[in-house]
């Protein structure tokens, strides 16, 4: 089936690819913000991760067709993203940074800014309201902007980058600057977004807890290269440690989980296991039973997203 | 009674018409309108667009006026004898209010957008920088032009209305009509241009519009002077670069006499074909200027 608005290809045994880059690179000068960068993206909750400086915003500036690539292409929704301008209006953008006029009221800002993304004046409105009832801002609606909490403020920055029902939808930082009740809000909204308006979702974070609880899959940017594409469980999995604290004997103990094929790395008092899978705690039992050391603490855990970039690095 | 359910029929796709970047120009546009005229904002932003629109009336509504009382008092023609101004002196008087308009209504247009960072978000829209600022320039221009055209008209209908012969008058002074809207757009498109231009290199309203108001009150006395100190051509080209006066000339060239503000600008001696190409070149270069600048912009 061809979809014709978008020209995105679907069958009803693959999933639609909304977006792609292959093999992009783009240099500014003599420093390289990408480097031979592919992935693609389908439907769902895409998260791409990297920290200041990795790409990640060169990347989306380019598949909204703001940048042109050094070598390489970017294609967004089925169209060379750097040719064309009229794609734009089926792409929804979400800055991280202020993007919002103090004086005029949400439903005004957002009636303007679905016209100003193709819509004709009456749905302009209707959508507006729409948008903004589903944020939960139906009631604010009529007040002006500069008066919203922050929370609120980031919510009609979702509104506007939803109100001309895009087909996919760029956030960036969309938690940035929100106590911990406004964060479960927008994560709330961004699942919802795809979820029940069935729009896809790019979003750009450096919180791994945020990730995990609403993506489905991840894309790691490091220095211009890609270190990681695919699925949130599997990302979980392998970068899940078990970390393992003994009153005594550790030196014993390491010994025997190391004769057992374990991965184990002293970590401050404790002891980190690497890749951990459903043997190895039966490794550590039985180690535990050997060594007749005295175990503290057992408990799994992840790796903090600075030590993710360090491994990809090397 | 009847009673009735309630139904929330959750989201909605949108499967209507896109009308893609035409609207959103015609969108940028209209925004523009509203907000040089404060429509759509609270009270404050209304003061001064209205103000302007209505000193810039009520200097027509007192020409007219007074043209027409003289003509009650003094006969057909008394007017005309007794010098009062008329359309060819209008943008002459109110010059300086238009631009000090244009100094304060242009900056809204574009500041407040980069001040917000709502630029980035029409960057990202089916729009290019430079559909932005061509709807935005389009916008600014189209109230000018308002505020310019307006007060003449008043003051045509004035004029007319108060002659004793109102047929005789139209008959007699209908190709003022044309010349008073050409010289209008003239003065709009060269107010209009420069503010948005002085306006691109700023994110504070303020600091533009100051500048801006500094830069068309100070080159007046200040060009004045150095143009009569330097004497003859030198003189009259120093003369030129009165910010104020470089349309009233092509206003001048268009009715055909000196208006009252340029008969003491040296620079009147000059050819027509010099003033009226001096005027393009301050119109024409901010302008490419302007385009250049936002072409390419990227949030």
């Amino acid at each position: 089936m061809l979809e014709a608005s978008t020209g995105v290809r679907v069958t009803a045994t693959e999933q639609r690819v909304l977006l792609s880059v292959d093999h992009l690179t783009k240099k500014y000068g003599d420093v390289t913000a990408l480097d031979d960068v592919s992935f693609s993206i389908t439907d769902g909750i895409t998260a791409i991760l990297g920290e200041n400086g990795a790409g990640k915003s060169t990347a989306i500036k380019i598949l909204l067709g703001l940048l042109q690539p050094t070598s390489g292409t970017a294609t967004i929704l089925g169209h060379d993203a750097s040719s064309s301008v009229e794609t734009r209006a089926r792409v929804g953008y979400m800055p991280e940074h202020d993007c919002l006029p103090s004086l005029i009221s949400a439903a005004e800002f957002l009636t303007h800014m679905a016209e100003v993304s193709g819509l004709p004046p009456s749905m302009a409105r209707t959508r507006a309201a729409d948008t903004l009832r589903h944020a939960g801002l139906f009631e604010e609606r009529y007040r002006a902007i500069g008066g919203y909490s922050t929370g609120m403020k980031q919510r009609v920055k979702l509104c506007q980058a939803l109100v001309h029902d895009p087909a996919f939808v760029f956030l960036d930082e969309p938690t940035a600057g929100l106590d911990p009740a406004g964060r479960e809000e927008m994560l709330a909204l961004i699942r919802k977004t795809h979820r029940e308006f069935g729009i896809s979702v790019l979003f750009s974070s450096h919180l791994m807890a945020d990730v995990e609880r609403t993506c489905d899959r991840i894309i790691v940017i490091q220095g211009g290269h890609l270190v990681h594409s695919g699925e949130v469980s599997q990302f979980t999995k392998d970068t899940e440690t078990v970390f393992i604290e003994v009153d005594a004997n550790r030196e014993e103990l390491v010994t025997a989980l190391r004769e057992r094929g374990v991965v184990v790395t002293p970590d401050g008092g404790g002891l980190t296991i690497e890749g951990p899978d459903v043997s190895v705690y039966d490794h550590v039992r039985d180690a535990l039973v050997q060594t007749q050391a005295p175990l503290r603490r057992m408990a799994p855990r992840r790796r903090a997203l600075t030590e993710l970039f360090e491994r990809g690095e090397k | 009674m009847t009673s009735g359910t309630v139904f929330d029929i959750g989201y909605q796709n949108y499967h209507g018409v896109r009308e893609g970047r035409s609207r959103g120009r015609l969108a940028v546009y209209k925004d523009g309108l509203r907000a040089a005229l404060g429509l759509g904002r609270g009270g404050r932003a209304k003061i001064l667009p209205w103000f302007f629109i209505g000193v810039l009336s009520a200097i027509g509504l007192v020409m007219a006026l007074v043209a027409g009382a003289a003509e009650r008092l003094g006969g057909p023609g008394s007017a005309e004898r007794a010098h009062i101004p008329t359309h060819s002196d209008f943008y002459g008087i109110a010059s300086i209010i238009l631009f000090v308009f244009a100094a304060v209504v242009g900056p809204e247009l574009l500041c407040r957008d980069k001040r917000d960072g709502v630029i980035n978000l029409y960057l990202v829209r089916p729009l290019t920088g430079a559909d932005y600022i061509l709807g935005r320039w389009l916008a600014l221009l189209t109230v000018m032009v308002l505020a310019a055209w307006l007060p003449q008209i008043i003051l045509f209908l004035g004029l007319s209305g108060g002659d004793p012969l109102p047929m005789e008058y139209l008959k007699a002074h209908w190709w003022d009509v044309p010349r008073f809207l050409t010289a209008g757009l003239v003065m709009s498109l060269y107010a209009t241009t420069i503010a948005l231009l002085t306006a691109s290199f700023t994110s504070r309203r303020a600091y533009a519009s100051v500048f801006l108001v500094g830069l068309f009150v100070i080159t007046t006395p200040f060009t004045a002077g150095l143009a009569q100190e330097m004497k003859g051509s030198a003189g009259e080209w120093m003369s030129m670069f009165n910010l104020t006066n470089i349309p009233v000339h092509v206003n001048d060239i268009i009715f055909g006499e000196i208006s009252e503000i340029t008969s003491e600008a040296p620079a009147r001696k000059l050819a027509s074909w010099i003033l009226a190409s001096w005027c393009a070149a301050w119109t024409i270069i901010p302008a490419t200027i302007l385009w250049a600048r936002y072409r390419r912009l990227a949030p």
